[in-house]
């Protein structure tokens, strides 16, 4: 590989320890990848930030005590705790707690804008079309490939800090032209478009993509021109929960799609699947049962809510309260929170009984105070995970199932797919 | 089964020397989410091998599942002791690799990770003695 005048003096020491170990690091990546040269980065999203263990903690210390800075502008995932409400995973109830956050507050010292959200795309100050970045969070890594366009693999964690302090990642696979094409086609046009307009339709076509799509780039044809942010957001991270899908090309809708030909880059795809009504309703059972047990709550914000979704959700609630005895936690980032609060949507929202949480998330271990039981969401990242690690039994719905569900204090289905 | 000795040249991804009894994964695995980094535990209830504990032993693994947090799962089980003595992977796998790298700088460990095929994975069996050098020769003594 070649290394350039600066990247091998990076690599030398000369500018101390921090930015040597970073750019070793990165300089293995490339070896493993078999890159043959590093590119520039222009933006990074960081995933180091949520708490792993104590070598988290470690590592940031080792990159802060050895003089870290960042060579781009880097925003922060999800944390483990909210720091805005330390109460929703008691920082004093265990050490781990208290590291989380600590850790969290690492990062705001190495420079990074504390956003706390595992949607960024839906913040000001967005990445261009071609641009190459780090993301690393799975459902933003599949948004700003798929929807931006802009160039990024799965960066896991540590390789996400090294690639901001160093702004250099090796350029291979999704930064190249070539490793963008598509190579199989889901068509989804016969499916009735009552379906395809409603918004679990798109947490169920990413369950089915990712189960099924291997390590292929996928396309899609045949979405509806409803089709908007927030159900481009459910593909996302549905896609790379059940799977891995950190790109996907919806025919003429993302920007790199906008004939098949263009998406398929002139190649025939190897694999044409058509999808039914009935491989949407087996993904709806594969996400979880109506079982017998009653309703205890209702999650959303699996990524982090949007503007539109509040927008949809005060719309739909209609001035109702949540029925009494149910848990309502709804999931957001500080900047659509402030944007929701503007328009005194987060007052109303919390009059009518629902929590709102910043910072944070509800899918993972340690569950958040009260959310126990069967639990309804509107997400199959939620459906997918929470019941590996909480003590929750889910069900999957749309947001009008789960707000009516929430409202009447028992489950409420629409026909189409019955659970 | 093959009985005979066995040598295999690997390609090295994080040089380090091991020896210890070989647990071969049947499934890819997730160290976010599917794995317990406390105790070295396979937490993934979709995994043949769920509730199999890692410690000590080479990990054979065609590559890791999905999530960005792979590698701090990686670090912390290196890092307090109940993680694999080496990993050997069927496929090239960044974040395996740099979760191990961050663990031998970190805390002075010399944990290898070296890929090999996944047809030179199958003719190794779990609770084989393995040897891995630092140039990457893999010898298994049966």
């Amino acid at each position: 590989m070649r290394l350039n005048e600066l990247d091998q003096a990076r690599l030398d020491g000369k500018f101390g320890k921090a930015m040597q170990f970073a750019m070793q690091t990165i300089v293995t990546a490339a070896h493993i990848d078999q890159a043959d040269r590093l590119i520039d980065i222009s933006f990074a999203h960081i995933d180091a930030c949520f708490y792993n263990g104590r070598a988290h903690l470690d590592f940031i210390n080792y990159m802060l005590e050895h003089g870290a800075t960042l060579a781009v502008p880097s925003w922060t995932n999800n944390g483990l705790v909210s720091l805005n409400d330390l109460s929703v995973r008691d920082p004093l109830a265990s050490r781990e707690m208290d590291e989380a956050r600590q850790l969290m507050q690492a990062y705001v010292r190495l420079g990074c804008n504390p956003v706390w959200t595992c949607a960024p795309y839906q913040l000001p100050g967005r990445p261009e079309l071609g641009a190459h970045i780090v993301g690393s969070e799975s459902n933003a890594v599949s948004f700003y490939n798929s929807v931006i366009g802009a160039r990024s693999n799965m960066y896991g964690d540590y390789l996400d800090v090294c690639a901001a302090i160093t702004g250099r990642v090796p350029f291979s696979k999704l930064h190249r032209d070539e490793a963008r094409a598509a190579q199989v086609l889901f068509d989804v046009g016969k499916i009735p478009s009552l379906i395809r307009d409603n918004d679990l339709f798109y947490h169920l076509l990413g369950y089915v993509i990712g189960c099924s799509c291997g390590n292929q780039v996928p396309a899609i044809v045949g979405l509806p021109s409803s089709c908007d942010e927030d159900d481009l957001k459910a593909l996302s991270a549905a896609g790379s929960s059940a799977g891995s899908v950190p790109l996907f090309h919806a025919i003429g809708i993302t920007p790199e799609a906008a004939t098949l030909e263009i998406a398929f880059q002139d190649r025939q795809p190897q694999q044409v699947i058509e999808l039914s009504v009935a491989d949407l309703q087996q993904a709806r059972n594969e996400l979880g049962n109506n079982s017998d047990q009653a309703l205890a709550g209702i999650a959303l914000g699996t990524p982090h809510f949007s503007y539109t979704e509040f927008e949809r959700l005060v719309s739909l609630l209609d001035g109702r309260s949540i029925h009494p005895g149910l848990v309502f936690y709804l999931t957001t980032s500080r900047h659509v929170y402030e944007q929701a609060q503007s328009h005194g949507w987060v007052d109303s929202l919390q009059q009518a009984g629902i929590k709102i949480i910043t910072d944070t998330c509800t899918y993972f271990s340690p569950v958040v105070n009260g959310l126990q039981g069967k639990i309804m969401t509107n997400s199959a990242k939620w459906a997918y995970y929470a019941p590996g690690m909480l003590p929750v039994d889910v069900l999957i719905g749309s947001l009008v199932e789960c707000v009516e569900s929430a409202v009447s204090g028992e489950v409420m289905l629409d026909q189409w797919v019955d659970a | 089964m093959n009985q005979q000795p066995l040598s295999i040249q690997a390609r090295v991804l994080v040089a380090g020397c091991a020896e210890g009894p070989a647990l071969v994964l049947d499934d890819t695995l997730s160290f976010w989410g599917g794995f317990n980094p406390a105790n070295g535990e396979i937490i993934d209830v979709h995994h043949p091998q769920h509730g199999q504990r890692v410690g000590g032993r080479i990990l054979c693994i065609a590559q890791s599942k999905g999530s960005a947090g792979t590698p701090g799962g990686i670090a912390e089980t290196l890092r307090n002791g109940s993680g694999p003595a080496a990993f050997v992977l069927g496929e090239r796998d960044v974040n395996i690799s740099v979760g191990t790298l961050v663990a031998n700088r970190l805390y002075q460990l010399n944990v290898p990770v070296v890929e090999i095929s996944i047809e030179q994975m199958r003719q190794i069996n779990t609770g084989e003695a393995m040897t891995i050098d630092r140039d990457g020769t893999i010898s298994i003594n049966r």
